[in-house]
């Protein structure tokens, strides 16, 4: 059973992070967008996004439960050591959650818009870079599990977030949802504004690029135990080569505009890579100076995994045909025209 | 201020804050589905023109209930990590269903909102009921996993140790029907009557006077159900807790020494060092009866636990007379309304109207106030017996800062959200009805 709840775990996360991550870099790609190109580009998240917007965010709620539920010992440290940045990544998802029904529900479309726009655009940008680095510190091996007197309110409470290595991998999250989204949007514009997007995509991509490369440069010099795990790992070699090999047919997809399989290839390229750290990962979640926390030891005992298990196979019968339905009804999927 | 006050102030903030979005997000919809059903069967304009406003309510409703409640979710953890390192597997239960619910809910509003005119008439209008059944849903859950911090089960307990946990039983703990009954009705109830105020203002105004009759009957016909049932229930809860936390009652009651045949205080003010309630009514043995049934029962006072378990005695008292005193009102107001149903003329009278703008706040003030009689009458536990609540905070300083940064950002959206409904009245007003 514990393998059922660890596959809604990885479920959850690659799905959070495919749609909500979309969904935080559309407003990251209105932000950087000339006047005209934000104007379009908002009435295009609208469209695309909105029918299926909440539902993209409840994955991280269904990934937090799971968590307290499933692996209460690990969720401990996390919230006690990580709590500022979280209480940061709440805060960006407050403001851009409301700033969006602000914006699209607001009975007058008047000058409050700006506010709104600027709320939602700067909250996209930001949430991710902080849900990064908190992914960043669980691996960054700072966190300091058992603190002596030594130890100050920074280095137990902001250090572990705060540092370069979690800064990389904030700003490398923060471009693949901006990739994700401009490989989205590609497939949602009419002929004159796709080139805008197109232009969005490669950069947006070469930015994933660079930025994976600081992530590993650096974790590797400085002899971080993900990172040369990570690099040593033939599973993680193979499934990063896939992923990369994939930008050959994805730009010439892009460039042909297919949007089907742009979105794809992307996603998969992203799964990859996702997949790639979670097998390192695996089952030391949590990498900290002191030691790591493993995920199946610090598991809750056995009848309430399954029970966890059981409710999450129910709950999914019932949630993703539904979601599904939702998804084929706005042509949100657009592989399933076909079908 | 400390650690731990901070914590809980911000703890108390932000729950009171979600409750009410929760509440609205939990009823409008079923407000929202009459008004889209009358539409189906009328064709008349005006219940087409009231479903989609009200439609938009939910959504903005919605969305601040979601995004509070998902702070609310990390929240637990954040500042209660003990806490949740052992009730979080026992209490998972509700919460993952919980999550279910909310799902098909986000589900079933997507095809709401973006359905009109996309889907089937009878399966549009059918995925409205499905949000207002799942919010229901949703709201009884949590209540439940707050039911078992008042009455922990579905484990056994020695040496700070937790183990043979049993999460079926945990979801069905002693205390989950009746605070389940209990809030579902007072959701109802609060937002019933803030409903039918706002509308009820329009009218005495005279704008669309008949659009805002047609929806102040919908929201005050719940209402009125919901508020004449809600003292019973409250009856029930009471005769609950009497069993179960008699510290609570006592402290509700402010009922300081053990009796036989125990008389009801009614308002007082309490003086906690001198164990004196000055300015009160007093019913000769009422208490005995309301909380066992019988006028010579044996009450327990707070002077039979240690000092070290009494929970804050004024707050306590003050706010369940708070609740009671609405309660009672609103019921009275419930049955009036039925009453005006017979009699026309009290229509066109402004002080009808009047009074239905007077009473639009009361509901959720009593809601409130119930939550706090609830939540500070079980401290110094944060479960029941226990585990207390100094124990279970988040080794974190500072919590001050966060609990200002909380307050400071709810009160701007709260200011933000009403301005929204404000001017989400004023388009209503101003636009035809085609
Ligand atoms: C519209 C709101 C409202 C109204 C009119 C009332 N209540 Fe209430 N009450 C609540 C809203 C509420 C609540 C906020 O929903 C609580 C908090 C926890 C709960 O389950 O319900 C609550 C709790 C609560 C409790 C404590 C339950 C516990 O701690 O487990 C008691 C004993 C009562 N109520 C009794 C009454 C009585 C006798 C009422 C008679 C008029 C009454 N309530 C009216
Ligand atoms: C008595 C107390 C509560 C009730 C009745 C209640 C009810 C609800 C309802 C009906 C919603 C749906 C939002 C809407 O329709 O506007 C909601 C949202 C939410 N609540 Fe609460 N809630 C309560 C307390 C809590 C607590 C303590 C938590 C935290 C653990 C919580 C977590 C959530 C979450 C995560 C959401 C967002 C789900 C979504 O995205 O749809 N709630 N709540
Ligand atoms: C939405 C309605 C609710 C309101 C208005 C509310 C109100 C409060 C208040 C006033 C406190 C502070 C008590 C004190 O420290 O003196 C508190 C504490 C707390 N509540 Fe609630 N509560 C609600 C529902 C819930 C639910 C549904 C849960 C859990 C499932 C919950 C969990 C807690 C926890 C963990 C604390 C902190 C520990 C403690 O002070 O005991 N509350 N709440």
């Amino acid at each position: 059973m514990i393998y059922v709840v660890l596959s809604f775990l990885m479920i959850s996360l690659l799905l959070y992070v495919l749609l909500a991550g979309a969904d935080f870099g559309a407003g990251i790609i209105e932000l950087f967008s000339s006047r005209k190109g934000r104007d379009t580009t908002k009435k295009t998240i609208y469209r695309v996004i909105g029918p299926v917007w909440e539902a993209n965010h409840i994955w991280i709620i269904i990934i937090v439960v799971i968590l307290w539920v499933g692996f209460p010992e690990f969720y401990n440290v996390i919230t006690v050591y990580l709590h500022i940045p979280l209480t940061l990544v709440l805060l960006g998802i407050t403001l851009r959650g409301v700033s969006f029904v602000f914006r699209h529900y607001d009975a007058f479309k008047d000058k409050s818009q700006i506010l709104y726009d600027w709320m939602f655009r700067l909250s996209s940008l930001i949430t991710p870079i902080f849900l990064g680095m908190t992914f960043g510190s669980m691996i960054s091996g700072e966190i300091i599990l058992n603190p002596d007197e030594t130890d100050t309110f920074y280095s137990i409470f902001i250090g572990p977030w705060l540092n370069w290595f979690s800064i990389f991998v904030g700003l490398f999250f923060a471009s693949l949802c901006t990739f994700l989204a401009s490989v989205l949007l590609i497939g949602e514009s009419n002929k004159n504004e796709h080139q805008r997007y197109v232009l969005k995509a490669r950069i947006a991509n070469i930015t994933v690029i660079v930025m994976g490369f600081l992530v590993l440069a650096f974790g590797y010099f400085n002899n971080l135990k993900f990172i040369t795990n990570f690099i040593k790992s033939p599973y993680a070699i193979v499934l990063v080569g896939l992923s990369a090999l994939l930008i050959f047919p994805l730009t010439h997809s892009i460039k042909k505009a297919t949007r089907i399989k742009s979105r794809f290839l992307a996603g998969v390229q992203v799964v990859l890579i996702l997949l790639a750290a979670i097998i390192t990962h695996y089952p030391n979640l949590l990498i900290t100076s002191d030691g790591t926390v493993n995920l199946v030891e610090t598991a809750s005992t056995p009848k309430v995994i399954q029970v966890l298990g059981i409710s999450l196979i129910v709950g999914g019968a019932v949630i993703l045909p539904g979601l599904f339905h939702l998804m084929k009804s706005f042509k949100m999927i657009k592989i399933l025209e076909k079908l | 201020m400390d650690n731990l006050d901070a914590a809980r102030l911000q703890m108390a903030f932000t729950l009171m804050f979600h409750i009410v979005f929760a509440c609205i997000g939990m009823v409008m919809p079923f407000f929202m589905i009459i008004a889209h059903r009358k539409w189906l069967k009328t064709r008349n304009p005006i219940y087409l023109k009231l479903t989609k406003s009200w439609q938009k309510g939910v959504a903005i409703f919605f969305v601040t209930g979601a995004v509070s409640g998902t702070a609310l979710s990390f929240e637990l953890g954040l500042l209660w990590p003990e806490f949740m390192k052992h009730a979080g597997p026992i209490i998972g239960m509700p919460f993952s269903l919980e999550g279910a619910a909310f799902f098909v809910e986000a589900i079933a509003l997507g095809f709401y909102l973006y359905g009109w005119d996309k889907i089937s008439e009878k399966f549009h209008w059918f995925t409205g009921i499905i949000v207002g059944v799942s919010g229901v849903a949703s709201g009884i859950l949590v209540v439940s996993a707050n039911g078992w911090m008042n009455a922990p089960s579905g484990f056994d307990y020695a040496n700070g140790v937790f183990s043979n946990i049993d999460p079926v039983k945990a979801l069905l703990n002693p205390a989950w029907f009746t605070q389940a009954l209990h809030m579902t009705l007072a959701a109802f109830t609060a937002t019933g009557f803030a409903v039918a105020g706002i509308h009820a203002f329009q009218i005495l105004k005279n704008r669309q006077v008949e659009l805002h009759k047609k929806a102040f009957k919908i929201a005050i016909t719940f209402a009125a159900i919901a508020a004449i049932l809600q003292p019973l229930s409250g009856d029930l809860s009471a005769k609950d807790i009497a069993k179960r936390q008699p510290v609570k009652l006592a402290a509700m009651e402010a009922h300081y020494d053990t009796t036989k045949g125990a008389p009801l205080y009614i308002g007082g003010i309490v003086d906690d060092e001198t164990q004196n309630v000055s300015y009160k009514i007093k019913i000769p043995k009422a208490l005995s009866f309301l909380a066992f049934g019988d006028f010579n029962a044996e009450v327990k006072g707070l002077n039979d636990f240690p000092e070290d378990v009494h929970p804050n005695v004024p707050i306590v008292h003050y706010a369940f007379q708070i609740m009671v005193g609405i309660g009672t009102l609103l019921m009275i107001v419930g049955i009036l309304f039925f009453i005006s149903l017979k009699r026309k003329s009290w229509w066109q009278n402004n002080k009808f109207w009047l009074l239905f703008i007077v009473l639009a706040p009361m509901g959720f003030i009593a809601l409130e106030a119930g939550w706090v009689v609830t939540e500070v009458g079980r401290q110094p536990w944060i479960i029941h017996n226990i585990m207390r609540t100094k124990d279970a905070v988040t080794p974190m300083p500072g919590m001050v800062f966060s609990f200002y940064m909380y307050v400071i950002l709810y009160s701007i959206l709260a200011i933000a959200v009403t301005w929204l409904m404000a001017r989400q009245i004023k388009s209503l007003n101003n636009s035809k009805i085609a």
